[in-house]
């Protein structure tokens, strides 16, 4: 009986942990799924992700310095503002390339990947005279939620409210939500329904008089206010404090969920949550004596063994129809 | 108009754009310098003439000073013309590989690795230590080439996924048995001097290797306009609906300038190993492959160009290197004036490998607007 409640804990604080590293990958990801709905790569996540987590930071820590004296609260939920109006703009410049001077997307999320990765340093490095990370200056993190009434209960208390039994990161259910939120803005909604349309063929699209500018820009909108939220919980979530190069491939990662999951929203939830559950394996891996750089390994050779296994049933499955309509 | 002399005006627009583009980059960079710096005259002073060495006039003659500097640039040019190769390869496809990182690595460490097996028997070693470098290159490149033609993986994904697994392999390798004892820190054992390229100019690791430059530059040149490889891959790039009604299989040129572009990269990665380090660190730092391809970028997709852009670049980044040293502003300044110029390109539509058709879309999509602009007016 004891061990099969010791074995419940595990699991339930294993689920735990599967949420918390798969929370930026699902945000990011879905993120992606918006403007990939309407047959634009978003290749800018990793970018999106770095950039909200450092201005988040950034911003609750002068909020802090500027405005004393406020609940910290406050000065999170200016942070939140900072990162996402971060997110939303860099988006934004991205969608302004691509969609007013006709810049190829790919090449244009590449530079935007570059120019966070080289503002954040660099910003950090002029304000904290530090390169590795922002440890030096006091930033806040957003608050966790705790459903309360399970105290009795330790496997469903540690399944709802985490480890700790203090509650699951706001962003955790955030990035829930925007699972059912981004399958619901694509299934339901009219702009949903536009994108879609711009997705299948953007000719068509204009020709039925669909405004395709708009529609775009509202898709890289809210891309990049998902991946925004993303990188605030890397920033923002338990630790807070950004470090160099803290999104370490994530977006990337978000990227291939969406690839992964046939740019469909149950298939790239499913592909990240499979991302993340690589990454908790790697930890749990790491307590035992395995190489460290053998570990790390383990989510790429998962990306690439899942994106070359769907690449084979798709091409089984295209052959197979090839079969029948012949 | 004559084409040729409307071939000229182009050519002479698009270096115009190339002047642009870098000037309109500098200025962002200076900008960011005037909101964050103390002193941003003096860092960007230092930042563009940092890498020049100081020539000063005295009773004795001319006097240089800081030539080290100088070199430092010609050795980057050297690993940076390879790297934009590497990538060139790929976007002459149209295959956004960005592997170059995880190439370069594994050919680094594999030169080394046969350099130091070898140690004893230079004849052999050296086209040995040159093989493994390119042949790894070839491979490592050559993945998601396949992974792309036959389960149409996105390149892109992939590429970076493989760049994660090279470099933890190099240092999985380096950490756990290839290492010189007792060196204090982790890294490889050095390459016995029997195999290293020799210094043509001594006190600088500028060695023979600076002629392979125009030499690779020119089997690119050729390799892309002059066979048949090229020629499909051109067409595949350019139009693949075309491709395939024309009977050209996709899978050839996208498998092999994935894998060719890997062997340019391995080639920087043996420059690297036995021409400038000697010995290879365990942390030596990824990115590399990213400034290959803003070399890339900034060549125009024209390898001609090639040595040139990775000058510029090299310049900058040592004349960088001397601003963080010497005043307020981190050498990160470079990053983000190297993603301006990303960006920049990217915006400016002549883009090579989208020129045509991306601009036609445009002129043509603005005389439809302009048309039925002026419809609406009569009706």
């Amino acid at each position: 009986m004891a061990d099969s409640a010791m074995q419940g804990l595990f699991w339930a604080t294993l689920i735990g942990a599967l949420l918390r590293a798969s929370t930026p990958i699902l945000l990011a990801a879905n993120g992606g799924l918006v403007t990939e709905a309407c047959g634009a790569t978003n290749v800018a996540l990793e970018g999106l992700l770095l950039i909200s987590a450092f201005f988040g930071v950034i911003g609750s820590a002068y909020a802090a310095i500027w405005m004393p004296g406020m609940g910290a609260g406050f000065y999170a939920c200016l942070g939140l503002c900072c990162g996402l109006a971060a997110a939303l703009i860099f988006s934004l410049v991205l969608a302004f390339l691509h969609l007013e001077l006709g810049a190829d997307l790919v090449i244009a999320g590449i530079g935007i990947n570059m120019l966070a990765a080289g503002l954040t340093i660099y910003l950090m490095s002029v304000l904290t005279g530090d390169k590795g990370s922002t440890a030096s200056l006091a930033s806040y993190a957003l608050p966790v939620l705790h459903i309360p009434g399970f105290a009795t209960w330790p496997i469903v208390d540690v399944l709802l409210n985490s480890e700790s039994r203090q509650g699951h990161h706001v962003l955790v259910y955030a990035a829930l939500i925007s699972c059912l939120g981004v399958h619901g803005l694509l299934a339901r909604t009219s702009l949903g329904l536009r994108l879609r349309a711009i997705g299948e063929s953007r000719e068509a699209a204009i020709a039925a008089g669909i405004d395709v500018k708009k529609s775009q820009y509202l898709a890289f909108a809210i891309s990049g206010l998902c991946a925004g939220l993303g990188g605030l919980h890397l920033s923002m979530g338990y630790l807070a404090v950004f470090q160099a190069d803290m999104s370490a491939g994530r977006g990337f990662l978000a990227l291939a969920a969406v690839f992964l999951g046939t740019r469909r929203p149950l298939g790239t939830v499913a592909a990240s949550f499979l991302f993340g559950a690589s990454t908790v394996l790697a930890a749990q891996l790491g307590l035992l004596a395995i190489p460290s750089q053998l570990v790390y390994m383990i989510p790429p050779f998962a990306t690439l063994a899942a994106m070359a296994a769907a690449g084979a049933w798709r091409r089984a499955r295209s052959r197979r129809t090839q079969a029948i309509g012949a | 108009m004559s084409e040729i002399s409307r071939v000229g005006r182009d050519r002479l627009s698009e270096r115009g754009n190339l002047a642009l583009v870098i000037a309109i980059a500098l200025a962002c960079g200076f900008v960011l310098t005037l909101l964050t710096s103390a002193q941003p005259l003096r860092a960007f002073h230092v930042l563009l003439t940092g890498a020049m060495p100081e020539i000063r006039w005295s009773a004795q003659g001319i006097e240089f000073s800081r030539v080290g500097r100088l070199a430092t640039v010609v050795e980057e040019t050297i690993t940076l013309s390879l790297l934009g190769l590497a990538i060139l390869i790929g976007f002459r496809a149209r295959q956004f590989s960005l592997g170059a990182d995880g190439q370069f690595f594994l050919a680094a460490l594999a030169a080394t690795f046969v350099s130091v097996k070898l140690g004893g028997i230079p004849w052999l070693g050296f086209p040995a230590a040159m093989l493994a470098a390119l042949l790894v290159g070839l491979v490592f490149g050559a993945i998601p080439g396949v992974l792309k033609a036959y389960l149409s993986c996105n390149e892109i994904v992939t590429t970076l996924m493989l760049n994660v697994v090279a470099v933890q392999l190099y240092r999985y390798v380096i950490t756990t048995g290839f290492n010189e004892a007792g060196a204090g820190f982790l890294v490889t054992p050095r390459i016995p001097a029997a195999l290293l390229f020799a210094p043509l100019i001594s006190g600088t690791a500028i060695t023979a290797f600076l002629f392979v430059v125009p030499l690779a530059v020119c089997v690119c040149w050729f390799l892309i306009n002059r066979t048949v490889i090229g020629y499909e891959m051109r067409v595949v790039a350019d139009n693949p609906w075309f491709a395939r009604q024309a009977g050209i299989p996709l899978v050839r040129p996208v498998i092999l300038s994935m894998a060719l572009g890997g062997a340019f990269a391995g080639l920087a990665g043996l420059h690297v190993s036995n021409a400038l380090l000697k010995q290879l660190p365990v942390d030596m730092s990824p990115g590399i492959g990213l400034e290959g391809l803003v070399v890339a970028l900034l060549a125009r997709n024209d390898p001609k160009i090639v040595p040139i852009a990775a000058f510029l670049y090299a310049y900058l980044k040592t004349g960088a290197q001397v601003m963080e040293r010497t005043t307020d502003v981190p050498k990160e300044m470079v990053l983000v004036i190297q993603a301006c110029i990303v960006l920049c390109f990217a915006a400016s539509t002549l883009v090579e490998f989208q020129a045509g058709t991306r601009l036609r879309d445009l002129m043509r999509r603005g005389r439809r607007k302009a048309a039925s602009k002026a419809g609406g007016e009569h009706g």
